[in-house]
């Protein structure tokens, strides 16, 4: 079991300081705490999405301030809370993001793959505009899975689904994840599911070091 | 073809005359802007008259220096304006802007004087209108760009930040937000191209056909004006947005916005 990502002494604008933390290569990490423990900052630290106040995080044991940061962001994907969608259809939506991450994008067999592990019954030419926000966040999960990274971040995937897509979200990523040697770092305030699915638990307590 | 016909002052007065048309109309359609009216009527009057009087004096006096002078002043001004409209961006972005503007539109106006023109670069008649109109428009179109490009920005906080986060790379995308700014910055200049000659004729052709030179003179004056203004607003918007764009990330690629 090799230490994907380490944390020692991080703080975030003298409010967060975060317990040490280690992240372990094929496990299963939830994240939980309460509303503004820096759950979200604590995921965009991972990727030098912003740096560190003070102390650092290594990933594969070299600092992530030595990493290309595109290459960084690629390797630990973030799936962030706030989803954006291109106003087009769930394939249209695939072949912007492949654009900007300048990459081909994969063909549609596979994109109904993804499609399907994250429990969406929707045809590629179905538009965004007009689906859910928990339809949409689960569009863009399956879009974030299609890169493969080495993590996946997933920033309360759950929170707009009811319990039981909820339960289906969670075991198809994890299940692929599983299968596909990527590590979910997965931010979730509903226990249950959390102890259901969790490796490891990083329980963060506000300004608590 | 004579010189143009001089105005008498008297005559000339009749013109203020048409301002209390504007103000009665405004005042009886409850329109609450006749302060409006009035201090830039002054002003205006007052801003003409004073450039017409350094104009005359500078024209009556030439020297190298009072045209660098004019031009600095020119130069200012616009950088000024264009960033007096487009508060709340940072300090880098505001220099990108004053280097794209000043340099763009002094390119701009040494090419159309020395090489369309092909007189000396110091001779105020000149110089001094050209500079003029390719300043107003670049700065027009800066202004234009900049508003359009910050409130995207804002409008795209989410996506910004989305793409951020799988990986994409700031540059890559900024693009689509630079280009559409640019875009809208470009739009009324190639519109009024369209109309030119038919619908309109431009301000400075009319000006010298009043002053009696030749039509065909005067259109070749325009349409070489025209094309300078066009490619000093492409070029003078363009490098302020995407050397702009690039004052909003640091090399670690995070964005500050």
């Amino acid at each position: 079991m090799d230490t994907l990502i380490k944390t020692r002494g991080l703080t975030f604008l003298d409010k967060i300081a975060y317990p040490d933390m280690e992240i372990i290569s094929g496990r299963a990490a939830f994240i939980c705490g309460e509303s503004g423990c820096g759950k979200s900052t604590l995921l965009k630290l991972f990727s030098g999405v912003i740096t560190p106040s003070g102390g650092t995080v290594e990933y594969l044991g070299k600092d992530t301030g030595k990493y290309d940061p595109i290459t960084l962001r690629k390797e630990i994907l973030l799936c962030s809370q706030s989803v954006f969608l291109f106003d087009d259809t769930v394939g249209g939506n695939f072949r912007q993001f492949y654009g900007y991450r300048e990459q081909k994008a994969p063909d549609t067999d596979r994109m109904r793959e993804f499609l399907a592990l994250c429990r969406l019954e929707f045809g590629l030419d179905a538009p965004c505009v007009t689906m859910s926000g928990g339809e949409r966040h689960r569009v863009f999960i399956a879009i974030c899975l299609s890169f493969l990274p080495k993590v996946i971040m997933l920033d309360e995937p759950t929170a707009a689904l009811d319990g039981q897509t909820a339960d289906g979200l969670l075991s198809g990523v994890i299940g692929f994840c599983a299968g596909n040697g990527i590590t979910p770092v997965i931010v979730c305030h509903d226990r249950a599911l959390s102890e259901k699915y969790a490796d490891d638990m990083i329980v963060l307590e506000r300004g608590a070091r | 073809m004579n010189g143009i016909h001089k105005l008498n002052l008297l005559q000339f007065g009749l013109i203020y005359l048409l301002l209390i048309v504007v103000l009665a109309i405004m005042k009886k359609r409850g329109i609450n802007q006749s302060k409006l009216l009035i201090v830039a009527s002054v002003r205006m009057t007052v801003q003409l008259v004073l450039a017409g009087l350094a104009l005359t004096y500078i024209f009556q006096n030439p020297h190298p220096a009072f045209t660098v002078m004019y031009l600095v002043l020119m130069t200012g001004f616009a950088i000024y304006t264009a960033l007096s409209r487009n508060r709340g961006i940072n300090r880098n972005f505001k220099i990108t802007v004053a280097v794209s503007l000043a340099a763009s539109g002094l390119a701009m106006v040494a090419f159309f004087i020395l090489a369309v023109v092909g007189v000396n670069f110091f001779n105020a008649q000149y110089t001094i209108p050209i500079s003029g109109m390719i300043m107003g428009n670049a700065m027009t179109g800066v202004s234009l760009g900049l508003k359009t490009f910050n409130q995207s920005i804002c409008e795209s906080r989410a996506k910004i930040e989305t793409l951020t986060g799988i990986g994409a790379k700031p540059k890559r995308i900024l693009s689509p937000i630079v280009n559409s700014a640019l875009e809208t910055a470009l739009l009324p200049t190639m519109n009024s191209m369209l109309g030119m000659g038919v619908i309109s004729l431009p301000g400075m052709m009319t000006g010298q056909i009043l002053s009696g030179t030749l039509p065909t003179t005067a259109i070749l004056y325009q349409i070489a004006i025209i094309i300078a203004i066009c490619a000093v607003t492409c070029l003078s918007v363009f490098c302020s947005l995407y050397f702009g764009a690039q004052t909003l990330y640091n090399k670690r690629g995070q964005f500050f916005i």
